[in-house]
């Protein structure tokens, strides 16, 4: 825990100045959750308020320590998902509006602007995101948790509350379909194969 | 047993996985996060206010409703009726008008 209870006893007990500290103790993890989450820098500041919002309003139902860190994961996942549906249904209508060509100048102009080292790491970043795309949002979440951010599946059983082999289960089909959309951009890229850290 | 075409995807993927993390670090936030979150919470705390109001006030309108209601059921009115529907109706057509309207015989109303 990044944080004494106590602190979080004062906050859920009305104190403001304890409520700042918390969330000045976790933003950083948590903006860096967000941002690997849903995969867009721009909105990673919002979707966080969303999340210490949320804890502000149901900080009063926590009622053990041992649970504050998967149960404030757990608003992380569920603001994060919120946002991607969202996404999802937003990206559709304004997609459908540009033709190839237009979405393929405007991605050129973004890499020329950029160094090389930081046109590889957008490569790497639309190329994940591409691939979480071929999963539900709550398959991405879940993957991006344990295979990015390192989450064992037992603090995933705690932020799901549901059983490991439950979780085993959905993370291999996630996995798969990801590793079949992986296996498919790699043939088509096959005569251009994709920028790699050596 | 995995296909070593496989084992090799399945690495390529979690080097991706892991050069992804790379790309996007953990960041801190801009100066403006707070100010914005506070905004934000005093924001949805007006609306709770404002909606719990709304909910108090609709609750003493449905109590006083209930109250009138009640009171009007529970204060006798004038015109309370006190004998039965048959005693109203003996009244009203006394026995011998009956006779003269040929429903009962003449000697049945002595």
């Amino acid at each position: 825990m990044l944080v004494e209870f106590e602190l979080i006893q004062k906050a859920q007990a009305g104190d403001g100045a304890a409520f700042n500290q918390v969330v000045v103790a976790y933003r950083k993890r948590i903006l860096g959750t967000i941002a690997r989450l849903i995969g867009r820098p721009e909105d990673v500041e919002d979707v966080a308020q969303e999340v210490f919002l949320r804890l502000y309003y149901s900080l009063d139902q926590l009622r053990t320590p041992e649970v504050f860190e998967p149960w404030l994961y757990r608003l992380t996942v569920n603001a994060s998902y919120d946002y991607l549906r969202k996404q999802r249904r937003r990206n559709e209508a304004r997609m459908s509006d540009l033709s190839e060509q237009q979405v393929m100048m405007a991605d050129a102009a973004a890499g020329g602007r950029v160094s090389s080292e930081e046109h590889r790491l957008k490569q790497v970043k639309d190329l994940v995101d591409a691939l979480l795309g071929s999963v539900s949002e709550q398959d991405r979440i879940l993957l991006t948790l344990k295979e990015v951010e390192g989450l064992s599946l037992k603090e995933l059983e705690k932020i799901y509350g549901v059983n490991e082999n439950a979780l085993k289960v959905r993370l291999f089909r996630a996995r798969q379909r990801v590793l079949n959309a992986f296996e498919a951009n790699q043939k088509g890229r096959s005569a251009k194969p994709v920028e790699r850290k050596s | 047993m995995e296909h070593p075409n496989d084992k090799l995807r399945n690495d390529e993927l979690d080097a991706l996985f892991s050069e992804y993390k790379a790309a996007l670090p953990d960041r801190d936030a801009s100066a403006n996060f707070m100010p914005q979150l506070w905004r934000r919470i005093e924001g949805r705390q007006n609306t709770l206010f404002r909606v719990k109001r709304l909910s108090q006030y609709f609750v003493a309108a449905a109590a006083a409703i209930c109250i009138l209601f009640a009171t009007m059921l529970a204060v006798p009115n004038g015109n309370e009726v006190s004998s039965s529907y048959v005693d109203v109706l003996a009244q009203a057509y006394p026995t011998e008008n009956l006779a003269s309207h040929g429903i009962l015989d003449e000697a049945d109303t002595k």
